[in-house]
């Protein structure tokens, strides 16, 4: 609750301003609100201990996936084994770590790729998938909602009873299904999550601009004859960031995992390697009944805590803007 | 009067939902860039074959013809046949879908089961080492796929210890006579067991979380004060009283989600060869069978639409203050 | 007989900061069919001291010291049973916010059925109709409407059905923490004359808990006055009233509007209460007290007897030549040393709530 107070009375200083004020200094202020409330949050949030650890989790993947290159010991998709005429001799071979005889830090699959580099490499999909479809999901379904919820009447709901329908749609066999008619690639998955992932962000700020709008700073505004985009972009958006980026710190979450589900199940990107596709190979090649469990553990072990974090984040974030809960 | 007007309004949203969904789905498999005969007929006919099935599905008419037919079949539950099965979509329909019903309602019994309690404790002792502990092991369930928790379970208990089978509902051998009869066999507990443990464990984190922190926000109300000045015993009051304030987002919560773990059945029934709907339409998807595909997809999303509905009407049944405006 | 003796009892909050001094050697009695008002600002430690007595402290407060006796025995060395057994049979309380202090879920005959049943196990269901029917009475409630869940009832109607609730099992001690704070001041006025009159009719005593003065003066007989967790003044009604000994009971009662001086100003009390984690050494009130010496902020004040007043004022055998003359002269009370900090910011000191 403070946090809105304090909030909101930047803003009201900002209406006040306006008369005195020349219009090239607006511009100037709203970016130092938004500045000032992003700094107050990552504070808060960097104070707790899981937090924290989370956001180490995060940031060591993303160095990964940035330097997969310098890390991966081979190409991903290159097979090992082969003879000069191209013909594969199917070898297994074991982990270094466990003592095996050989270069590959975690042996190599069936096939003959290095476990390692693909483990390497399937963290630059994850991290695509997740941050490319959590700024999509949370940018669309925030200005979905804070349309919605600014004009009210019609354009309200005509927008809801979209979300009413998204919400009718089953997620995992809708981007299943989107996947096989659109073709298996990476960008077709990223694509399907953000057709349906939208919908709870647009909800949740549409009520969150629906009071906004009968805040005194708001009408305030309106009197002074701003236009709806302005309001909408300076008075409304600022206040609503905080849910925002909770939204899509938990669609990060949740297209890695959809990303995993819809890999595994085999319409995985067959050009990319992704933590869910190494699965379903593994699975394919019954790695289980051959105990080969450094295949398919480690994929699910790096899913597992990526998820997590990005879950910690958003909680940590959760009990910031809603005290209750503290 | 409120409470009826209310329902029919619902009702007739529902109705508006469902037209929604299966004209999506309609112009999604026609509109799809490709031959749109391919979507509906097997390249395996013969020409005559074809001809017909064509003509019978109406593909030689206007898509606005198509479309209604569409529409009209699907009104009576008609999706078409089965390439691969040969046999009507509704029977591949029936074959699967009360197998997804037991596996998912038994899990759903025990994660709500355990969630509920473990979430009631846990709002009810915050700030103590049990309560971080199930907070974490909840996240914990939530944020690791169901389905690698199913491999690993496999890799241990099947193919380690060997005390669960590694796939499938039944064992070779076992023969029974009818549905029910099959349910309450050893046999089918034994496979029964992993899948659906694997799925309540997953479950279990949304109940959870849900019911702690719930349980928070009615345990800083007044009235839990004067249950305690009552003299009312600890457990009367933690679950008489908080617990049964605390439950009323969980049956919302609880309907939805029943609603997408059906819909969230296809990775878990693929991993244990489950025969279930959702196993069935990535079987279809994978082998372009679209009436199956399509049916099956109507299924779950008819599944998350009815329970939403009921959602909603079975919280006016337990909130006394809500009221239908 | 004394029914409640509460002796230099101090309870504490843990918190991050250390702990929370929220009740600080505070002594009083209650005699068997009296009423003591408690009155302070909100966070003197009045509600905590209520919580206190019918064993309701949250999980962070406890009991640091000193002993809370009812008919001689020591409530805080009681075990949980035993006290379970006392609650509401015998020291109930009507609480703080009507709105919310009914279970919302459960008819207002099951909860004051629950209450009954919770102490007297087989009483049967004629019987605790009969309970209810009589209290709903009492209380100016239609009988015919125990049926009804809380949220059917108005905002009076509710506090009449928790006041109905709190005196079923004819306690011999009620708490009432701002028992009539949500109301209006006609059903207010309605529902104390209510309460006054069911209570003699049982023999009960009554602590009521309150910031609003004229409360205290319609129901109670004596009065304690609390000021960040200890005991400023205490004596009877008319008394601490009409020539109080302390100089904070003279602010608070100029604070509110007052039937025999119309005209008079009305003043604030500049500042806030102290920090009660670490609390100033001396006299509590000295910061904001227009009269205080060095002697109050390096000294504690003892009691001092006078007039049948107890004050824990240094100077409370001046106050009659020197200090109350400068007391009630308005100008006097804007130039305490936290008034001159507040110039600029212009808060009111007395927040209600």
């Amino acid at each position: 609750m403070a946090q809105e107070e304090r909030t909101t009375q930047s803003i009201f200083t900002d209406v006040e301003d306006r008369t005195s004020s020349e219009e090239i200094n607006k511009w100037e202020r709203t970016t130092r609100l938004w500045r000032e409330t992003l700094r107050e949050h990552w504070g808060l949030l960097t104070d707790e201990l899981s937090v924290k650890l989370s956001m180490l989790v995060v940031a060591l993947f993303v160095l990964v996936a940035i330097f997969a290159p310098w890390i991966a010991t081979n190409p991903p998709l290159q097979r090992q084994y082969q003879t000069e005429d191209g013909i594969l001799i199917a070898k297994w071979v074991e982990p270094s770590i466990l003592g095996g005889n050989s270069e590959y830090i975690l042996g190599t699959t069936a096939q003959g790729f290095d476990i390692f580099s693909q483990l390497v490499y399937g963290t630059r999909a994850a991290l695509l998938v997740g941050l490319i479809a959590a700024v999509f999901t949370a940018g669309i379904g925030t200005m979905v909602g804070l349309v919605a919820g600014y004009y009210g009447g019609t354009v309200d709901d005509a927008l809801m009873r979209i979300v009413d329908f998204l919400y009718g749609m089953p997620l995992l066999p809708t981007v299943i299904i989107l996947v096989a008619l659109l073709g298996p690639s990476l960008w077709n998955i990223i694509l399907a999550v953000i057709i349906l992932q939208w919908r709870a962000t647009a909800r949740v700020i549409r009520s969150q601009a629906l009071s906004l709008r009968e805040r005194p700073f708001v009408k305030a505004a309106q009197v002074a004859g701003a236009s709806d985009w302005h309001i909408i972009s300076r008075h409304l958006a600022p206040n609503v960031l905080p849910l925002s980026f909770l939204y899509g710190s938990f669609a990060i979450a949740w297209a890695i995992l959809t990303e995993a589900g819809v890999s595994f199940i085999g319409l995985g990107d067959p050009n990319t390697v992704s933590w869910g596709t190494m699965l379903q190979a593994s699975r394919a090649y019954s790695a289980l009944q051959f105990g080969a469990w450094w295949w398919f553990v480690p994929p699910g072990v790096c899913i597992g805590l990526l998820v997590i974090s990005g879950f910690l984040i958003g909680r940590g974030y959760e009990e910031i803007t809603n005290p209750k809960l503290q | 009067m409120g409470k009826a007007s209310f329902v029919i309004r619902r009702i007739l949203q529902l109705g508006v939902t469902f037209w929604a969904v299966g004209t999506v789905l309609f112009f999604m498999f026609r509109l799809m860039p490709g031959d749109p005969t391919s979507f509906i007929i097997s390249p395996q006919m013969t020409p005559e074959a074809r001809e017909q099935v064509i003509a019978s599905y109406g593909l030689d008419e206007p898509l606005y013809v198509q479309y209604v037919k569409f529409l009209q079949n699907a009104l009576t539950l008609d999706f078409g046949q089965s390439f691969q099965a040969k046999a009507p979509v509704q029977e591949v329909i029936m074959t699967y879908l009360p197998n997804t019903l037991v596996l998912m309602l038994t899990a759903f019994a025990i994660a709500y089961f355990f969630g509920i309690t473990l979430g009631v404790l846990s709002g009810w002792y915050r700030g103590s080492r049990f309560e971080r502990s199930t907070v974490i092991t909840a996240l914990v369930a939530r944020s690791v796929p169901s389905f690698w928790v199913g491999l690993m379970v496999l890799w241990v208990f099947g193919a380690g210890f060997g005390v669960i089978p590694m796939s499938g509902m039944s064992g070779l051998g076992s023969d029974t006579q009818s549905f029910w009869q099959m349910v309450f066999s050893v046999d089918f507990l034994r496979h029964l067991a992993a899948p659906a443990l694997v799925l309540a464990y997953y479950f279990m984190g949304y109940p959870l979380l849900i019911m702690r922190s719930s349980m928070l926000e009615v345990l800083s109300e007044d009235f839990v004060d004067v249950c305690r000045a009552k003299g009312l015993k600890e457990r009367t009051i933690m679950f008489r009283h908080a617990a049964r304030n605390a439950l009323l987002p969980i049956v919302t919560a609880a309907a939805i989600a029943l609603g997408y773990a059906v819909g969230g059945s296809v990775l878990i029934e693929t991993v244990f060869a489950w025969p279930g709907i959702g196993r069935e339409m990535v079987r279809a998807v994978l082998r372009r069978d679209f009436p199956v595909a399509q049916g099956t997809f109507m299924v779950l999303a008819a599944t998350i639409i009815i329970l939403n509905f009921v959602a909603d009407l079975v919280y006016g049944y337990l909130d006394p203050r809500v009221t239908y405006d | 007989m004394s029914v409640l003796e509460v002796e230099n009892l101090e309870v504490y909050y843990e918190t991050e900061e250390g702990p929370v001094q929220a009740v600080d050697d505070v002594s009083f009695s209650l005699e068997e069919g009296e009423n003591l008002g408690i009155v302070g600002e909100s966070g003197c430690g009045k509600t905590t001291l209520a919580k206190a007595i019918i064993g309701i402290l949250p999980d962070a407060g406890y009991v640091n010291r000193g002993q809370i006796r009812f008919d001689g025995d020591d409530l805080t060395e009681m075990t949980d049973a035993q006290r379970r057994r006392l609650k509401w049979e015998e020291i109930s309380m009507i609480a703080q916010s009507a709105m919310n202090s009914l279970d919302p879920v459960y008819t207002i005959r099951e909860q004051i059925t629950e209450a009954i049943e919770a102490h007297r196990p087989g009483t049967g269901r004629v019987e605790s109709t009969e309970i209810v029917t009589e209290m709903f009475e009492l209380v100016g409630l239609d009988p015919d409407r125990a049926d009804d869940y809380p949220h059917q009832f108005s905002g009076g109607m509710r506090q009449r059905a928790m006041i109905a609730m709190a005196l079923a099992l004819e306690p011999s001690l009620v708490l009432a923490d701002e028992p009539t704070t949500a109301l209006d001041v006609i059903m207010q006025d309605q529902i104390l004359k209510r309460v006054n009159r069911i209570q003699e009719e049982i023999n009960s005593s009554m602590l009521v808990i309150t910031h609003d003065v004229s409360v205290v003066a319609e129901t109670c007989d004596r009065v304690l006055v609390m000021y960040a967790g200890k005991v400023a003044e205490e004596g009877p009604v008319e008394e601490i009233f009409n020539q109080p000994y302390h100089p904070y009971t003279i602010g608070l009662k100029r604070a509110f509007p007052n039937i025999r001086m119309p005209d008079q100003d009305l003043l604030s009390i500049r500042g806030y209460p102290p920090e009660l984690v670490d609390p100033p050494e001396g006299c509590r009130f000295a910061e904001r007290c227009p009269m205080a010496t060095n002697r109050c902020y390096e000294e504690e004040p003892e009691a001092h007897h006078i007039n049948g007043l107890r004050s824990y004022c240094h100077y409370a055998d001046k106050i009659d030549e020197e200090l109350r003359p400068r007391a009630d002269d308005a100008e006097t009370w804007k130039q305490t040393e936290a008034a001159r900090a507040q110039t600029q910011t212009q808060q009111p000191g007395m927040g209600d709530d």
